[in-house]
């Protein structure tokens, strides 16, 4: 192979200059600004944005076809000769610890081959792994499951917030207290001061509920280890290269010998990264029984054991002047992420609110620990402060959206406000709340949203043109829905001058060019410059190559369009051009590049809700959500994402949620009959817009900025259409019907 | 054999089909509702056994008819249709997926003799003599049906473990009702659940493939 590298060795004998540049890094999960060095010449960007011939175009995805017949290979789909299928034995309560772990009765269970007890013995929240077994047939496991006789101590537990506040609540952790500080900012005295200078004050408490991720491929894998030095790891994973190191020690391999592999994966929304328990104990029940074992957790595990977006509670103040200039926020806001610790954006969110206080606590119950979801604590402090927002305008009679303007300093939320409140027909809207006459009363709101998504250097991309004419390009990143496949290809692909179907994408194995994990919408703004350096050292590669054939011209001068290789007047097909290769072809590898991505953007949701006030039923109407994001990379995959985004909200807004009984410390509603999730009957209007004033020349993440405004924009609706503020997620009938009672009898 | 007063042996003497035939569906149906540790004992002492030459624990030999191909499996009574396909098939049949295998979500829509069923819901015994049909035998990458192809053209699917179910459902849908309107084929996805938030563009696929057929 010709690598690029190698074939110009002796093309810099001086080091190249270079160019400081600051990006974004996560580190222990804190996005931070780092200083990196790149060349001061970095190459040819991508170009103004309305002249691509493939990227922000309608792209339809490149592993369509193979999803839609169902001949796509998921993990869950992974059928090995020889292999176990496992499931998990759960403790039923809310904190306990195991004494007595009895298996004799299981084991003898013909087809069971192992049972391992789960590495933690107090066990802090109901439905906490208490064992494993690995049988012939799933229904075998379950047997086995049912056979095994647990002793527990149990433990006082508690698992809703406003009981675990209390001084004397039962301990989730002992000897720690259950409220725990995390950070302040701001000063108290300023913003008291400050407070006292408003014409009109809102207070509000505002508590959002825990949701499920509910990925419909269920968290697990398949370890084959039968054995020997090395072994095969199928996960169903956000991040391919996250798994082996932990699997190696768990089998007692080195890291490079174990491989994972993640060819589709069925969403993660923020919970797939690592190895995990399930990980863990497949790892253990293989390396046991030396034979392959699938290990997906059932449904009922989904719920209770692979962690949800945590809660939120959160107690605001804030002062406003007559001209709908905020002066002051006081802000106390409790994390709810169970045993874990749970996350939430600070307040003031987005908005400028004057002068500042707030205090940050993560309050623990004994529930499964929140993980990381679409956005991590960005709807839920967009939710109180939007709501809180709409409190303000109402009270000082100024215009919802205009009243935003007036707080909101980034010109981008100006044009997107005004854009997506003609697209909704705001001038239709009825000021006063509840106004509208009968039974059925229409309402619209809005909110705003921002998130990162800029990237990172870890993706190592190789392009390879084969003298058949065949093009691959290579890297070890995964596709969780998103069009990673089709993307990845695109670039390749306009670079070359070629169609889509001229390329072909290998991924989702980390034996191929290390990528980063899919989190943070870090993904696309990380992996497209790798894509599209390699891309373009390709294209440069083969126009030395065809020159001689050309006339001689400057590689740069060679033109790669519409399967033709052209210079100075003469043309080669694609094929012609190729066949000019040595017989292992040409190989390019690429790098990050700063200049090719960006972040920070802007996402503005507009909602319109029909509310039959004498049951309580809310009925979405229409939504509209416009979102920036530089160079969108496929319009169509785009457009999905948006109303991706838009549904996971309507979900939290209106119907999801997780119910714990107090008493038994359980989830009542671990399953789809009793979480609600948006259905197809409740659909409705969904407007994605794609902010093409946007002119940035550069590729950001945008699938977690698309979730965070709605939430608030439809309990923003939800109030105009009825008079009645939810402060508390979901916004259900009985809440708006008992609002409606209150405010009738004011 | 003295005749027993226990309510248990009675039953298992009067009416042996029922009892055995709930624990058989322990995991997949009835134990959805029953609770796990009321199987412990039973499934602990009672060893396989026949009736009237019917297999009712153990593993039974079934035919199946799957996208017109007779396939040979043994299964147990108590065996989901879905649980055949996935995991006893060989080689395996896995375009349906299992995501709450209780009945709830769609995703392992099959069609039963062109009527679209929930196979977690199904006993593969219960599908001998009738024609299964999945997803794969609708249409493949090079020659979908037109549900297929509109699924690709408008991006009816992200990540794509729904999308199984909804391009049966609505496959079978539109052979009952060629000229759907976009309330309609609302109505006929009622069953199916997806997660990443395609539903608007399912519907635009739908709607595509009516005018395609």
């Amino acid at each position: 192979m010709e690598k690029i590298m190698q074939q110009q060795p002796q093309a810099q004998p001086t080091p190249k200059p270079k160019k400081k540049i600051r990006v974004p890094r996560v580190v222990n999960g804190v996005e931070q600004m780092v200083e990196i060095e790149v060349d001061a010449d970095a190459g040819p960007g991508w170009g103004p944005n309305d002249k691509h011939t493939l990227l922000n175009k309608r792209v339809t995805r490149v592993d369509g076809p193979l999803k839609a017949t169902g001949v796509a290979r998921y993990t869950y789909d992974q059928r090995l000769p020889g292999m176990l299928h496992a499931r998990i034995l759960r403790c039923p309560h809310g904190h306990a610890r195991v004494t007595k772990l009895d298996t004799e009765a299981a084991s003898k269970i013909p087809g069971v081959k192992a049972i391992i007890q789960a590495p933690l013995t107090e066990l802090r929240f109901a439905g906490a792994p208490v064992a494993a077994v690995a049988a012939t047939t799933p229904e075998i496991a379950g047997d086995a499951l049912r056979a095994i006789k647990v002793t527990y101590e149990v433990l006082p537990h508690v698992v809703h917030a406003h009981a675990a506040i209390k001084p004397d609540a039962p301990k989730v952790v002992a000897e720690e207290n259950n409220l725990q500080e995390k950070n302040k900012n701001g000063d108290p005295a300023k913003a008291e001061a400050a407070m006292a200078t408003a014409d009109a004050i809102v207070e509000g408490e505002y508590i959002s509920q825990r949701v499920h991720h509910t990925c419909l491929e269920t968290h697990g894998m398949v370890v084959d280890y039968r054995g020997g030095d090395s072994a095969m790891i199928y996960a169903s994973t956000q991040g391919t290269f996250t798994i082996a190191a932990d699997a190696a020690k768990e089998l007692g391999l080195t890291e490079s010998n174990v491989t994972v592999s993640v060819e589709h994966m069925g969403g993660g929304f923020g919970s797939k990264f690592g190895l995990g328990l399930e990980g863990l104990l497949a790892c253990r029940l293989s390396k046991q029984t030396k034979s392959p074992v699938k290990l997906m957790f059932t449904r009922y595990d989904e719920f209770v054991m692979a962690g949800n977006r945590s809660g939120s509670w959160q107690k605001l103040k804030a002062g406003v002047k007559n001209d709908g200039t905020i002066v002051a926020l006081q802000a106390r806001q409790y994390r709810l992420g169970g045993i874990g610790q749970g996350s939430q954006a600070g307040q003031p969110y987005i908005y400028r609110m004057g002068d500042t206080y707030r205090e940050i606590y993560a309050l623990h119950t004994n529930e499964d620990s929140s993980i990381a979801m679409r956005a991590p604590g960005h709807p839920q402090a967009s939710f109180a402060v939007e709501s809180l927002m709409d409190e303000l305008a109402y009270k000082i009679k100024m215009d919802p959206v205009e009243f935003r303007k007036k707080n909101l300093t980034d010109q981008v939320y100006h044009r997107q406000l005004d854009r997506a409140a003609k697209e909704i027909g705001w001038s239709r809207r009825n000021p006063v709340a509840g106004g509208n006459p009968g039974p059925l009363k229409r309402g619209m709101g809005c909110a705003v949203g921002t998130w990162g998504g800029g990237g990172n250097n870890q993706c190592k991309v190789d392009v390879t043109i084969s003298r058949d004419g065949s093009v691959l390009v290579a890297v070890g990143t995964q596709d969780l829905g998103t069009g990673t496949r089709t993307y990845t290809r695109a670039i390749v692909a306009e670079e070359l001058g070629l169609t889509i179907k001229d390329v072909k994408e290998r991924i989702g194995n980390s034996k191929l060019g290390a990528a980063n994990p899919s989190g943070g919408s870090t993904t696309a703004a990380s992996l497209s410059p790798s894509v599209k350096d390699a891309a373009i050292k390709a294209r440069m590669l083969m126009a030395e190559r065809v020159a001689p054939l050309l006339g001689n011209p400057k590689p740069e001068e060679v033109v790669f369009s519409g399967g033709k290789v052209s210079a100075k007047g003469q043309s080669l097909s694609w094929q012609q051009a190729t066949a000019s290769l040595p017989a292992a072809g040409l190989t390019s590898h690429g790098e990050w590049r700063a200049d090719l991505q960006a972040r920070g953007i802007h996402g503005v949701c507009f909602a319109e809700v029909e509310v039959d006030v004498e049951t309580g039923h809310v009925k979405p109407i229409k939504m509209v959500h416009i979102q920036d994001g530089g160079l969108p990379l496929n319009r169509l995959t785009m457009e999905s994402q948006i109303n991706g985004g838009m549904i996971q909200s309507l979900g939290m807004a209106l119907w999801e949620g997780r119910v714990m009984d107090a008493q038994l410390g359980m989830q009542l509603n671990p399953g789809f009959g009793d979480y609600k999730l948006p259905g197809s009957l409740e659909m409705p209007e969904m407007v994605p817009l794609i902010d093409d004033d946007d002119k940035r020349e550069a590729v950001i993440g945008i699938a977690e900025g698309c979730i965070i405004p709605a939430v608030g924009a439809l309990a923003n609706a939800v109030f105009n259409a009825t008079g009645v503020r939810v402060r508390e997620l979901p916004i259900t009938p009985d809440k708006l019907l008992m609002g409606l009672t209150n405010s009738a009898t004011d | 054999m003295t005749k027993s007063r226990d309510d248990r042996d009675e039953q298992k003497q009067h009416d042996p089909g029922r009892r055995r035939f709930l624990k058989g569906v322990g995991i997949a149906g009835a134990g959805a509702a029953i609770a796990d540790h009321l199987w412990v004992e039973a499934e602990a002492q009672e060893k396989p056994e026949t009736l009237a030459g019917n297999v009712l624990v153990g593993k039974t030999k079934a035919t199946l008819d799957v996208n017109g191909a007779k396939r040979d499996v043994q299964v147990e009574p108590r065996t989901t249709l879905l649980n055949a396909l996935r995991n006893h098939l060989e080689p395996a049949v896995t375009g349906p997926k299992l995501v709450c295998d209780v009945g709830t979500c769609g995703a392992c829509t099959v069609l039963l003799d062109g009527k679209p069923v929930y196979s977690c819901l199904v006993l593969a015994v219960d599908a001998v003599n009738k024609k299964v049909t999945t997803v794969e035998g609708l249409g493949s990458p090079e020659n979908p049906n037109a549900v297929q192809a509109a699924f690709v053209e408008n991006d009816a699917l992200m990540c794509g473990f729904c999308t199984p179910g909804f391009v049966t459902t609505i496959s079978a849908y539109l052979k009952k009702n060629p000229n759907p309107s976009l309330a309609e084929v609302r109505e006929a996805c009622k069953g199916n659940f997806c997660r990443c938030g395609t539903y608007p563009r399912v519907f635009e696929a739908a709607l595509a493939a009516a005018k395609n057929l």
